[in-house]
């Protein structure tokens, strides 16, 4: 007991508090199967996207009219009137949501949610942490996708003719509507915390843009539905510009800092384990 | 300073209390013994200590600091129920992750220094999920001593332990408290083992303290008592009661307590013609203590 004046309690800054969050995370992230399953899963994806664009004696369908309609449409439709406006690096998003869901439930499911919350008193920390986490992997799944695209559309001899800045802000606006997604699946996750089969239903429903392109059937095709998080993400597609990039990092990082804030709240409110 | 301070701290879940106004105080550097029967609310209280559960009301204080303190709380180690390890990555991923958590820049030498302090040394590679019960334990137990931690909260850390496990948890309980600078506040229903280690005891009872009370407190408060066998054991117990307040049988032996003086028995034994083969002092151990502060607060 002679120690007690030896005992000094430095206080943790913001980043070095996040620092070690993300630290974890990442470490997890990369010493476990998960990332590189869906990785592969984004990469398969426009290969199963062409097979099903293909006639049966290889010629393509009609569904698409050049390869880089698998990686984004050519206008923002968010009333979706055929597979093929619909099936393209949106669908990334889906499958980000599934990933985060089974991420964040083995916080939980493995009871190490209650070391994170022991030593970070401050339960932004996990929000932020998952976040980022959750928009660098869709970022990645973007990425692996892309290649995946290329590859299809190398396969089904479609053209590849298309305005490289459109294609390049279409891609890019699609990879920072990561971060806003991420958000929105780590708010859904620690609202159902362990009870994961229920994050990734829900998960599910919002990443295929179901209540948008419902919305969209019942107000039309309207560009108020960029306010979605769904809404942005289709308005990168491959008549994208700046502006469209613009809206939607404003976009992502407004509903990033939305669903962390009120994520943040409910962590501080409720029993975290 | 103390280590934890508590005022009125309050829980309820779906308005039943599990914790009802609970003042606790643990001095820093104390082993502090966590006791009370199953559903007590040991576990819940260890949980609004770390922050897991979000209290109705009370306040907790840690080192003289709110409990929600980031520079406090980065200094607190915890094994609450389990370890709280992902089963399906390794001993050392596990420890990784959490000095990566604690921002600990020599992970590896630290890893090391706490696999070491609970012989787990050479089951690094092991995957959790292949580990026996003690040796989860002990993995527990290394993840909430990472960093150094200035209060430790162990949660039944010795249920499932081996004789040999025991001992090693003492030991480093022991270790860590003297060298290291470390508060333990730690729960357990293994009385006798509590009590070989214990400096400070809190007693709980339906999420109420009944009893706070030091080592040496609970040794001056513990009754005294005289043990012994007689070749007539009905009469002698009817002579001893004769003489002495309280007598017990208690299966082969009389007990008599509140008597320190073993040769006044004897001599008594023997003036009254009985022959006495075997006798010893005592005292209350803390098992029978709990259970007779436990039987007084039923009856009231």
């Amino acid at each position: 007991m002679e120690n007690t004046a030896k005992l000094q309690f430095e206080q943790p800054s913001f980043f070095k508090r996040l620092k070690g969050m993300l630290s974890v995370d990442f470490y997890r992230l990369f010493h476990t199967p998960l990332l590189y399953i869906f990785l592969i899963i984004a990469a398969l994806i426009p290969a199963l996207v062409s097979m099903g664009a293909m006639g049966g004696e290889g010629e393509a369908t009609g569904m698409f009219s050049n390869a880089w309609q698998i990686i984004a449409a050519n206008s923002p439709l968010y009333v979706i009137s055929d597979i093929g406006e619909y099936a393209n690096m949106n669908m990334v998003f889906i499958f980000g949501g599934i990933m985060i869901s089974i991420f964040i439930g083995h916080d939980y499911k493995s009871g190490y949610v209650k070391q994170l919350f022991t030593t970070h008193a401050k339960k932004q920390d996990y929000m932020i942490s998952k976040s980022l986490l959750g928009a660098f992997s869709m970022a990645c799944m973007c990425l692996t996708y892309l290649l995946g695209g290329i590859a299809s559309g190398a396969f089904t001899g479609l053209p590849f003719e298309i305005n490289a800045g459109s294609l390049i802000c279409a891609i890019l606006g699609k990879m920072i509507m990561s971060l806003g997604w991420a958000s929105l699946y780590t708010f859904i996750n620690i609202i159902f915390r362990a009870k994961f089969g229920i994050s990734i239903a829900l998960c599910f429903v919002l990443g295929t843009g179901i209540p948008v392109i419902g919305a969209a059937a019942v107000i039309g095709n309207t560009p108020a539905l960029n306010i979605f998080l769904y809404g942005s993400s289709v308005y990168a597609c491959l008549s994208a510009n700046a502006l469209t990039l613009f809206i939607c990092l404003m976009n992502s990082v407004v509903w990033a800092v939305v669903y962390n804030v009120l994520g943040t709240l409910i962590l501080n409110k409720r029993d975290v384990y | 300073m103390n280590a934890i301070e508590i005022r009125n701290l309050s829980k309820s879940f779906r308005g039943m209390y599990a914790v009802d106004n609970l003042n606790m105080t643990v001095p820093v550097g104390a082993i502090y013994g966590f006791i009370g029967e199953n559903g007590s609310g040991k576990s819940t209280i260890e949980k609004l200590i770390c922050g897991h559960l979000v209290p109705d009301g009370g306040e907790i204080k840690l080192f003289g600091k709110d409990y929600s303190d980031a520079g406090v709380r980065v200094r607190v180690g915890a094994l609450i129920e389990s370890a709280g390890c992902f089963p399906n990555s390794s001993v050392w991923a596990n420890l990784m992750m959490q000095a990566l958590n604690l921002g600990i820049e020599n992970r590896a030498e630290e890893i090391q220094r706490v696999l070491k302090i609970v012989r787990m040394e050479d089951n690094a590679k092991l995957r959790f999920k292949s580990c026996s019960l003690g040796m989860k334990q002990r993995i527990g137990i290394a993840m909430a001593l990472l960093g150094n931690p200035a209060l430790l909260i162990l949660d039944e850390p010795i249920n499932g332990l081996d004789t040999d496990g025991m001992r090693i948890m003492r030991e480093i309980l022991v270790d860590i408290t003297q060298n290291y600078n470390c508060t333990v506040l730690i729960s357990s229903h293994i009385l006798g083992e509590l009590e070989k280690i214990a400096t400070h005891y809190g007693i709980i009872r339906q999420g109420r303290m009944i009893q706070e009370l030091s080592a040496a407190e609970m040794d001056a408060r513990s009754r005294v008592f005289v043990t012994l066998k007689a070749k007539d054991m009905a009469g002698a117990e009817q002579t001893l009661r004769n003489k002495f307040n309280t007598v017990k049988r208690e299966e082969d032996y009389i007990r008599v307590y509140d008597v320190n003086d073993t040769e006044a028995i004897v001599e008594h034994l023997i003036k009254n013609g009985h022959i006495v083969s075997e006798i010893k002092k005592n005292k209350v151990g803390l098992e029978e203590y709990y259970i007779e502060l436990m039987s007084k607060k039923e009856e009231a």
